[in-house]
């Protein structure tokens, strides 16, 4: 997928001149708070909505001048589910089977094999209205993969879904992924699965993007992982650069400012004692995703808040050394 | 596959969810049978009595059975664009249009899918009137004929529906108008009484009326036996079902932006 920038408005400009690449084999995330504009972008990419301007480029095809080209190539899961009811789970997949112009002799061994991936292998030829909301979210995503499509996007996918089928649900997507090397672009309010899920992910606010990156990259940005140590005696206040930053000593209090938390305790650790100081307890902080979120999607982020940002991080670097 | 393959098994698959729906709950297609009993029944019968308002000698429930069938089927068809914005309300829309299927081929698709639910109507009306004893020429080919009527008709105006419900967009509105409409439909055409009957100003009106030329040729097939406005009368529903269908797919849109 390559370069895709639009423009749209109905009145409201819903998704306001945004860009972004989504790589071949990705799991690639929209984040944002609601009425960002997410659905919004996964409409038009899907070619349900047309942009006002700009351009979506899927696989070398232009989405707006091939739609039905495009759309082959798509699976898609909308953020309300819509599977129908007076269908049963097997007629609801069939149906979009030959919609999607599978191979005849192909069609029920594919439809099989989902049914049977997502669980519902025994509830096939039952009503779906008499299916549970999550079983019907699970048809759903089986449904958008009956013609293996090259994209699947999820709006939403775990909406409604009880922590074990989310968690059924998320590790089902991310070995597509693996298996099947199938590009995803998925939309969500869960912070955790975010971050499990995401190679990269965008955050958007009021018809922009904020940022774009890896979910590691985002958190650094925010602040790295603080260790928080408890020390009776001799009192530390520089650190060696490789190991840390102390970003405020108090006596018996340090905050250490370090790359990575879990590896960097032992070190730390051993560190503080040479030193002389006697290490009573560690505690690591890190910053999730959650706080990427608060402090992207408040109020939108301008470029003197994102300087802001990254000159504080900056200076808490300089003060340690 | 080429195109018009794909075109043509897009629709067929539309059509299909339908009847594979009538076939999972068939109760609405049994109440659907209802009101035009009850015309044959109740209207039919005390009219039957006046004789001479049917022309050409025939008993007047022989007269009004080809309207009613008709008058069943574009309560149907129009009723159908409410259908799909219920559809567009719990995603399936979308959802259809998001597959690679054209979206001519969704309209068609949905509007075969009224044709489905119209020849149930036809063959409820047929066997009811075998029970009461209309005379009709049962003939197989007039049979045919006039379940290709019925189809086209329904095409036509579920066509005609999707249309407007993809102007009006919400279920109340589709109700108003679609009451606003059928009955006007119903009254300027020949279905239970001959234009001849008519002031002039609805004789005119009548002529631009789909309905009059389905209940014409209807009537030439099952009663009369005599094709001579036959061709006219299918030109006119080809037209109309052409364009509409037309109208349709250019519009469908709009329902899910
Ligand atoms: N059909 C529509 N007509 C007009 N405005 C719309 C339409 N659909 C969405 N909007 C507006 O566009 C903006 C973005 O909506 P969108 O549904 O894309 O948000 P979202 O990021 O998916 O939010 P959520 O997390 O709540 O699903 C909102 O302000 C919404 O009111
Ligand atoms: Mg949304």
């Amino acid at each position: 997928m390559r370069s895709l920038t639009k423009i749209y408005s109905d009145g409201n400009k819903a998704v306001d001149d945004i860009s972004f690449n989504v790589h071949e084999g990705e799991i690639f995330g929209l984040l944002g708070p609601n009425g960002a504009g997410k659905t919004t972008t996964i409409k038009m990419i899907t070619t349900l909505a047309k942009p006002t301007s700009g351009q979506i480029s899927v696989f070398g095809v232009d989405a707006l001048r091939a739609p039905q080209e495009t759309r082959r190539m798509f699976g898609f899961v909308p953020q309300a589910i819509s599977v129908d009811g007076d269908l049963t789970g097997y007629e609801n997949l069939l149906i979009f089977a030959k919609l999607f112009f599978v191979d005849r002799d192909e069609r029920k061994n594919r439809i099989l094999d989902a049914l049977e991936y997502f669980g519902l292998a025994d509830k096939g030829d039952v009503l779906v209205k008499n299916y549970s909301g999550g079983m019907m979210r699970r048809l759903e995503i089986a449904q958008a993969l009956v013609n293996r499509p090259k994209i699947l996007f999820l709006d939403e996918p775990s909406i409604g879904l009880d922590p074990y089928s989310k968690k059924q649900v998320v590790e089902q997507v991310q070995e597509l992924n693996k298996e099947f090397g199938t590009t995803i672009l998925i939309t969500t309010h869960d912070m955790a699965e975010a971050d499990a899920l995401c190679d990269r992910l965008s955050i958007m606010n009021g018809g922009k993007i904020a940022i774009t990156g890896a979910p590691s990259d985002l958190k650094r940005s925010v602040g790295g992982d603080v260790l928080t140590v408890k020390t009776s005696g001799h009192a530390i206040s520089g650190m060696p650069p490789g190991l840390g930053s102390v970003v405020s000593s108090e006596p018996g209090t340090v905050k250490v400012l370090v790359e990575d938390g879990d590896t960097a305790i032992p070190r730390v650790t051993d560190y503080f004692e040479r030193a002389g100081a006697t290490v009573e307890s560690v505690s690591l902080s890190r910053p999730t995703l959650d706080d990427v979120f608060m402090k992207y999607a408040q109020g939108g982020l301008d470029e003197g808040s994102f300087r802001e940002a990254r000159s504080t991080r900056r200076s808490i670097a300089r003060y340690g050394r | 596959m080429n195109n018009a393959r794909r075109f043509v098994s897009s629709a067929l698959t539309i059509a299909e969810m339908e009847a594979r729906k009538i076939r999972h709950d068939s109760t609405e297609l049994w109440m659907r049978g209802v009101q035009p009993a009850l015309w044959l029944l109740i209207f039919g019968e005390v009219f039957n009595a006046l004789r001479g308002l049917a022309p050409g000698g025939y008993t007047y429930i022989q007269y009004i059975a080809p309207g009613v069938l008709a008058q069943s089927v574009l309560f149907i068809a129009i009723f159908y664009g409410i259908t799909i914005v219920w559809e567009r309300d719990v995603g399936l829309l979308t959802k259809l249009l998001s597959t690679p299927s054209p979206r001519l081929s969704v309209v068609v698709g949905k509007a075969l899918a009224a044709g489905v639910r119209g020849v149930f109507q036809g063959i409820m009306i047929f066997a009811l009137a075998l029970i009461i004893g209309v005379q009709l020429r049962f003939d197989p080919l007039d049979i045919a004929g006039v379940f290709v009527v019925v189809i086209l008709f329904a095409m036509c105006f579920a066509a005609f529906s999707m249309t407007l419900a993809s102007l009006l967009k919400t279920r109340d509105r589709m109700m108003g108008i679609g009451q606003a409409i059928t009955i006007p439909l119903f009254f300027a055409s020949n279905a239970i009484y001959p234009i001849s009957l008519m002031p002039y100003w609805l004789q005119v009106a009548s002529r631009f009326n789909p309905l009059t030329y389905v209940v014409d040729a209807m009537r030439s097939m099952l009663l009369t036996g005599d094709y001579s406005g036959l061709p006219v009368d299918i030109l006119a529903l080809l037209l109309s079902t052409f364009f509409f269908i037309a109208c349709a797919s250019t519009v469908l849109k709009r329902l899910i932006e």
